[in-house]
């Protein structure tokens, strides 16, 4: 297993590599110019030119590249453009708020996904899988930034106008006031202003999950095993939880490595739409602004990520099944 | 959890304002609100008291608190009406009146000498001298630091003398038009800034957490979050004193629909800036106060005159006078724009009253399509030249929603007279590219004046000596010798109504050449809670009377 990571681990290198290379050149190529933010009708060319002098846009890109390269193996990552300050703050500062964000979402993703598909299974045709199918197929379906806006316009909007209890705050992730909240006080806080996106995040992808964990189960429940852990006698409950849901499980835990990009993806637009002051947030307005040492930091962390989870996916899949052994 | 629980979490995410509006339910329930409300239950309704939050929601958030670096509009906002104390200011009339600076002498037209009040302090205790005034100037002037200061407001002054403590001297390049506002920006602490390398100012730490001079003091920055300031309470009477809040949060939310909900919700204070759309629902609440005022933006579509059709100013003409401009105003912006002739504002003192934007005159433009040899020679509704070659272009604009709305009935208009204008919508800085390449038929953009000078943006725009320079921003290479020597006049003309004289001239000008369609200027729109007194919101910004700012309780519903 050692082993297997480590090799692993050495081949994620070069792969790295390779797309933090293809990222600055489809950025560097790309139409456009940092310092079209000091765009200005009364900034004179001469002050654009020495902008760009200052910032090195003047060096042809392949000097750029060997510049960018050399800075960025030693763990340089720069000095963002835009902000005026290092790339690593910027990130040590959005980066947790991304992670709780994700991280509580996976989490109630896998167990919402998982319960809901398989109590769809052990009731498979009945109402209640029905119900919960069109349910499902309505969330898979929708687009999480329409799902956000709605879900803000009952739950923030129109909970607020009709004085319902339950009025959650729309955007941000603590209150004005939180800094002379009780301890509880700021925990409660801090969930009340996660309710709206994680939830906006979880339904999409758990209905996914779901519907994949059902298929899963329904064929696992026709294997010879089950029908003989049936005929042995051993409890229905017992049955389907440990001997169907374990065995449906297995696949499923590949899809946690697929589904990181759709999360961190998610967590673009429901940074804009909540105000989430996260990682997806600093993407956006890098990109928009071609603040391009952010730009480069921000995707090689995502696509870092996004490896790493596809590597947690294979180890908890050995885990998951005896059977699996890498050596 | 129990209903008295959900209750008190919910009351306790809101503000005073949203405290203030369920006064008599939360007196009851909130007890550790207690103090708060205290003061909200028990007073006078409609009296401003001291004290209190206010909380302002905005769009993107700001760039570095440094004067001399900055180049973002709100940022400017805070630094000269927040932070910092500028020499001089604006008055409601937009003349220039004094501030840090209590007095000024002008030594004919070649300078001017001011002297500073001795009773404004750095928030670190230092007091502000004419070291920090000079500091500030010699930086701004040097090209490393590429500073706006330098390029847009003392371009025209040559060289700054400290002549004691309190006073500094200017000396100007040349006799120059509105040479007092060349110094409307404020000074920064030489004692904070002269170890920085100028070409390192952009990035220095103190622009994340700067010690300003005026009215607020700084005390916190998250970002892409929340800017924290404080009043200050040294800041001098005779400049207003300090401020009567006790804080000012300005809080991040990119998108403008939760924007709106935190406003409506009570999540905020002030809504800074709403689109046009989200006009009416403002104005529908007893509880909120629409503000619409004269913005320093004009949108307008700039024709390559480099390039078949538009070298002939015929057909530009002609492309104006097939434009509905009143109509795209009450339809796109909801009659929150007025129309625009120049780029001289209609709220500038150099406004030439009196020359009349083009109108709307399909059957004109037809004329002038024809007299210029465009017509339908094939029947199928678009002219042809003689060559016959159709009236086809692209008109380029960026992917903002106005800005493709506008486009599109450009597009329905010009069709109406036989020409086709192909639209592209492009992102903005792809569009950049395109446009300061000199790549393009048309473009629909708009220009922002960065200060009141508005003198300078047509020697920006339409001299000739930028016309063939690529980063410049005469992209629809315009070149007209009449243009020029106006321009030059206009620029070094010191008597105001000599100077309209030739302002007007120059429009008449703009009205034959048309270089550019201008399509109008854009009012800036935001929405404020009736609990904040004393807001002023007119060309000067959003923010021009923050240090007045207060809160009242709510108003007595028919106390409007």
């Amino acid at each position: 297993m050692g082993t297997y990571l480590l090799k692993r681990l050495l081949g994620a290198i070069p792969l790295l590599l390779g797309v933090a290379t293809l990222i600055f050149f489809v950025l560097n190529l790309a139409p456009g110019d940092p310092t079209a933010r000091f765009y200005s009708p009364a900034a004179s060319p001469e002050v654009i030119e020495q902008l760009r002098r200052t910032y090195g846009l003047d060096q042809p890109i392949i000097v750029r590249y060997l510049a960018w390269l050399r800075a960025f193996v030693t763990g340089d990552f720069g000095s963002s453009l835009a902000q005026g300050r290092p790339v690593i703050d910027i990130i040590l500062d959005a980066l947790p708020n991304t992670i709780l964000l994700t991280g509580t979402s996976l989490v109630l993703v896998f167990l919402l996904g998982v319960a809901i598909g398989a109590y769809q299974a052990v009731r498979q045709h009945r109402w209640a899988d029905r119900v919960l199918s069109v349910v499902g197929l309505f969330f898979y379906s929708m687009p999480s930034f329409w799902l956000g806006l709605m879900l803000m316009l009952l739950f923030a909007y129109q909970a607020y106008q009709w004085n319902w209890p339950i009025a959650l705050p729309p955007t941000g992730m603590t209150s004005i006031d939180y800094d002379f909240l009780s301890p509880a006080g700021k925990i409660l806080d801090r969930i009340r202003h996660m309710i709206l996106p994680v939830t906006t995040l979880t339904l999409v992808l758990a209905a996914g999950i779901a519907r994949y964990t059902r298929g899963q189960m329904l064929e696992v429940i026709r294997q010879d095993y089950i029908r003989t852990a049936r005929a042995k006698g051993l409890p229905e409950r017992t049955v389907i939880l440990k001997h169907a849901l374990r065995n449906s499980l297995i696949p499923v835990i590949t899809l946690l490595g697929l589904y990181l990009p759709f999360l961190f993806s998610g967590t673009v637009f429901v940074g804009t739409i909540f105000a989430w002051p996260g990682m997806g947030r600093e993407i956006v307005n890098a990109i928009a602004q071609r603040d391009y040492p952010l730009v480069m930091a921000t995707t090689f962390l995502f696509a870092l990520l996004v490896v790493l989870g596809s590597l947690i996916a294979d180890v908890l899949y050995a885990v998951a099944d005896p059977r699996i052994r890498y050596d | 959890m129990d209903l008295a629980l959900l209750t008190e979490a919910r009351m306790r995410g809101r503000i005073e304002d949203v405290v203030a509006r369920s006064r008599r339910r939360a007196c009851r329930l909130v007890p550790l609100l207690a103090t708060l409300l205290a003061a909200a239950c028990g007073r006078d309704a409609g009296a401003p008291r001291a004290g209190g939050t206010v909380i302002i929601g905005m769009r993107a958030d700001f760039g570095g608190f440094n004067p001399i670096t900055n180049t973002d509009q709100y940022t400017d906002e805070i630094i000269k009406y927040a932070l910092f104390t500028p020499l001089v200011q604006y008055d409601e009339n937009l003349e220039v009146r004094p501030y840090l600076a209590e007095s000024w002498e002008l030594l004919g037209d070649t300078g001017v000498v001011f002297r500073l009040r001795r009773d404004v302090r750095w928030h670190d205790g230092r007091p502000v001298t004419a070291q920090d005034v000079k500091f500030t100037f010699d930086l701004a002037k040097d090209p490393a630091t590429a500073s706006l200061i330098g390029s847009a407001y003392i371009t025209e002054v040559a060289r700054a003398e400290v002549v004691d403590s309190y006073t500094v001297r200017f000396d100007f390049v040349r006799p120059h038009a509105q040479a007092l506002e060349d110094f409307w920006w404020a000074p920064a602490p030489r004692h904070l800034l002269e170890n920085v390398p100028p070409a390192d100012l952009r990035n220095a730490p103190f622009n994340r957490a700067p010690v300003g001079s005026g009215p607020y003091r700084f005390v916190e920055w998250r970002a892409n979050d929340r800017l924290v300031l404080e009043r200050n309470p040294d800041f001098p009477e005779a400049l207003g004193g300090p401020p009567a809040l006790e804080r000012l949060v300005f809080r991040v939310v990119p998108e403008p629909a939760t924007l709106l909900t935190e406003l409506l919700t009570g999540g905020l204070h002030v809504d800074i800036p709403v689109v046009p759309d989200q006009a009416a629902r403002i104005e529908s609440d007893p509880n909120l106060e629409l503000f619409s005022f004269p913005s320093r933006t004009v949108y307008f579509i700039g024709w390559n005159t480099r390039r078949e059709p538009f070298t002939d100013a015929r057909v530009r003409r002609a492309m104006t006078l097939a434009i509905d401009r009143q109509e795209i105003i009450a339809a796109l912006l909801e009659g929150y724009g007025r129309p625009a002739v120049s780029t001289i504002p209609p709220w500038s003192p150099l406004y030439p009253e009196g020359v009349q934007p083009l109108p709307y005159a399909p059957q004109w433009a037809a004329q002038l399509l024809d007299s210029a040899g465009w017509t339908d020679r094939n029947g199928d509704g678009i002219r042809e030249n003689a060559a016959g070659r159709p009236l086809r272009f692209t008109l380029l604009s960026s992917d903002a929603p106005l800005n493709r709305n506008v486009v599109s009935v450009v597009q329905g208009h010009l069709r109406a007279v036989g020409v086709d204008a192909q639209v592209r919508a492009l992102e903005f800085q792809t569009l950049l590219t395109q446009h300061r390449a000199r790549d393009f038929d048309a473009v629909l953009s708009n220009w922002v004046l960065d200060n009141f000078q508005v003198a300078s943006a047509p020697a920006a725009l339409f001299h000739s000596r930028w016309a063939d320079v690529p980063r410049s921003a005469n992209r629809s290479s315009f070149a007209n010798p009449r243009a020029d020597s106006l321009i030059e006049a206009g620029a070094a003309e010191t008597d105001p109504e000599r100077a309209r004289r030739i302002w007007a001239e120059f429009t008449e000008l703009l009205n034959q050449e048309q270089p550019f369609t201008f399509m109008f200027w854009l009012d800036e729109l935001a929405g404020a809670s009736r609990s904040v007194r004393g807001v002023v919101m007119d060309p000067r910004g959003e923010f021009v009377s923050i240090a007045n700012w207060s809160l009242g309780g709510p108003p007595a519903a028919n106390g409007r």
